[in-house]
């Protein structure tokens, strides 16, 4: 019998109140993703498409302002399949008015009493994070060190600081930081970006989570130091096994790094299966959205004219006012006279067209 | 045969660092050489690809041809004439016709303007115009760099990042740009939004006939729009050629490891055998600690396979920029 995945997010539905525009504004709207345990997931998408959001509604650390979260986020601990955002609909009191929403008001105090309860044991040992800025997530007051020695005192069983000080030390050697003792004594404004990179995963790691979400880990760093951060992630998914939901938007890294892969598109999931389906260059059936994405990447296949890249036209988009049909329609270059009513006025499934691959669109279904 | 609109010759910029106030007093300050003695040309209707790791140099550049921030030494030839040594009036009623797109948008766009006062203003700034003209030269903008006319009433915040790069292309062009740096224009986009920058920017040098030094970390875009590409190494050109050229057939090793660490081109198997030779090791440049001959020698693994030759290290010899005799400038003893 297959094992349940790690984790399992079903009909997630992550929506922030604007009040100026009196609706919500649906960042995430109807996630389904799992990850088994030991694979690496690629959640690719544009800004603004839900990825960043996904991941935070997961770690519970979508608290403060009027963020409504609905849905169910299934992690597994010691064997036990449990719901991390369990009652937090209770906390949240929508008023709708000819169809306007007027007002929202949240329980914030027990909502993030809840929260806190569920994700204290969680967040940090079981499942932990990578974020997108490293320099700015790291605290500039205490030393690298100091940071991984807290977070190791906090979730593991260590029993002095000179134990949590070795395995600081041995996490920091782990990630490839150049003279790891010296480094620990370091703060963060004395290293560089891809080094500040390498401490939060050696934080990230040192309390061996059973997950780990890297959200954009080599976003705004060289392509030197980028290969590097790859190179580093890529061994330890071969030397520990670890699971993780990587979410990039620089597809060679996602391709190179991942099992399957999700597709996101103004917060729903457009396109989802294998990586080797999803991303190859020569697969056929693809969502139209996908294939816009992968030629819009410079690189030699792609370009027809020197200086020119294939555009996508048109913005993300606008997630207040989601439209009836599918969400790419507006600029879809795929759309055919039989199923233009289609596209315009219902949105499509996630349907499978092949085992385990399944996509969102008209053109695959009927 | 298009003539050359900007010649850089000798440029250098060194910052000082003063360590309290009676710094002065002491022997000498210490001095960073963020760029050192670099030298190209520029003709018109081309794009220069400016390369390198972050902290080489290529914004401070950007900035001094500009004037915005004064240079060391060196001159800066704009159709003829040195930049440098410009008095201030003259150079006012040049720079129109240079100029640059900032990195970052966010703050180069004033918050609390909406998009029409940010194109009046610059519209407005050199030449006394009607209000009749302001209008028809911002509907002409908008339709060069493909906006909608509804954004004008838009404040910056309220726009999406390409739309904001656009903005800032516009005001640009609002003043009668020839020559424009652009410092890392489709850095924080999306690919998606990143081609329709390129697209654009390529588009308006047809129309045009507009010169663009193109600063970027991204090799990939940078191979793909400039003409000549020239590539930094801790202030100094250590490579500068066609850019097909630098990209497939690099002589310095330096650029050899920048266009090999881009990660689509190594394999998924590839990623399992650590330590890639050739990607070299996680050299950080000091740049108040400066090795003596040749920057690259301590991250070089031409040097390193050599055994450590002396010339490399050798300050007298410190590698120049050659050519070998194709036109592919090279600053290194053992061009591959």
């Amino acid at each position: 019998m297959k094992d349940a995945p790690l984790l399992k997010i079903e009909d997630l539905r992550t929506y922030f109140y604007s009040r100026s525009k009196q609706a919500f504004i649906r960042s995430v709207d109807g996630v389904n993703i799992q990850i088994a345990q030991g694979e690496t997931l690629g959640v690719v998408g544009e800004s603004g498409s839900g990825k960043s959001i996904t991941a935070l509604s997961v770690m519970g650390l979508i608290g403060a302002g009027p963020g409504v979260i609905s849905g169910k986020v299934g992690f597994k601990t010691n064997g036990i399949q449990k719901n991390l955002l369990q009652d937090l609909e209770d906390y949240v009191k929508v008023t709708v008015k000819d169809g306007k929403i007027m007002a929202v008001s949240k329980d914030v105090v027990g909502w993030e009493k809840n929260a806190e309860r569920v994700m204290s044991k969680i967040r940090g040992k079981e499942i932990a994070m990578i974020f997108q800025n490293p320099k700015s997530s790291l605290n500039p007051f205490t030393t690298v060190g100091k940071q991984i020695t807290e977070a190791i005192r906090l979730h593991t069983p260590t029993k002095g600081d000179r134990e949590a000080r070795e395995r600081a030390v041995y996490w920091l050697d782990r990630v490839k930081i150049d003279s790891p003792r010296l480094r620990f004594d370091n703060y963060p404004y004395g290293l560089s970006g891809g080094m500040c990179q390498r401490a939060m995963i050696a934080m990230a790691l040192a309390c061996e989570p059973s997950l780990l979400i890297a959200d954009e880990p080599t976003t705004g760093v060289d392509a030197t130091i980028q290969s590097k951060i790859t190179d580093l992630l890529a061994e330890l998914k071969s030397g520990l096994g670890i699971t993780t939901m990587l979410i990039s938007h620089d597809i060679s890294v996602i391709s190179r790094l991942s099992d399957s892969v999700a597709v996101m598109y103004g917060g729903t999931v457009v396109e989802y299966g294998p990586t080797k389906d999803i991303l190859a260059p020569d697969f056929a059936s693809k969502h139209p959205y996908t294939v816009a994405l992968l030629a819009s990447i410079p690189s030699k296949e792609n370009i027809r004219e020197k200086g020119y890249l294939q555009a996508i036209e048109g913005d993300v988009l606008d997630t207040v006012n989601i439209p009836a049909g599918c969400r790419f329609y507006a600029r879809c270059n795929k759309v055919t006279g039989a199923i233009r009513e289609k596209c315009e006025q219902r949105e499509p499934d996630l349907r499978a067209i092949s085992p385990g691959h399944r996509l969102r669109c008209w053109l695959y279904s009927d | 045969m298009p003539k050359t609109i900007l010649e850089v010759i000798d440029l250098k910029k060194h910052f000082f660092q003063r360590n309290g106030i009676f710094s002065p007093l002491k022997e000498r300050e210490r001095s960073i050489p963020a760029v050192d003695g670099v030298s190209f040309y520029l003709k018109e209707n081309e794009t220069m690809g400016l390369v390198g790791e972050s902290g080489c140099g290529k914004t401070t550049i950007g900035r001094t041809i500009l004037r915005l921030t004064p240079a060391t030494s060196g001159k800066v030839l704009f159709d003829g004439r040195d930049i440098l040594a410009m008095p201030p009036e003259e150079l006012r009623q040049l720079r129109g016709q240079m100029q640059m797109i900032f990195q970052d948008l966010d703050a180069a766009l004033n918050p609390k303007m909406r998009i029409r006062e940010i194109l009046k203003e610059a519209i407005t700034v050199h030449h006394k115009v009607s209000d009749a003209e302001v209008d028809r030269r911002t509907a002409e903008l908008l339709e060069q760099v493909n906006l909608k006319k509804s954004k004008l009433s838009n404040f910056p915040h309220e726009l999406s990042g390409g739309e904001k790069r656009r903005v800032g292309v516009a005001r640009v062009l609002s003043v009668g740009a020839r020559f424009i740096v652009a410092d890392e224009p489709t850095s924080a986009l999306d690919v998606s939004i990143q081609a329709q920058v390129v697209n654009l920017l390529r588009d308006l040098q047809k129309q045009l006939g507009l010169s663009y030094l193109f600063i970027s970390h991204d090799l990939r875009v940078v191979e793909l729009i400039s003409h000549k590409v020239a590539v930094m190494y801790l202030g100094k050109v250590v490579e500068m050629g066609l850019a097909g050229r630098i990209a497939n057939a690099a002589r310095h090793p330096y650029t050899h490891i920048l266009w090999s660490s881009l990660v689509e081109k190594q394999s998924r198997e590839s990623s399992v055998t650590p330590a890639n030779p050739r990607t070299g090791r996680w050299g950080v440049f000091d740049f108040e600690r400066p090795v003596a001959g040749c920057r690259f020698a301590p991250r070089c693994p031409v040097y390193e396979s050599k055994g450590k030759p002396s010339e490399c290290t050798d300050p007298a010899t410190e590698p120049r920029l050659r050519d070998p005799g194709d036109g592919q400038y090279v600053a290194c003893h053992f061009p591959l």
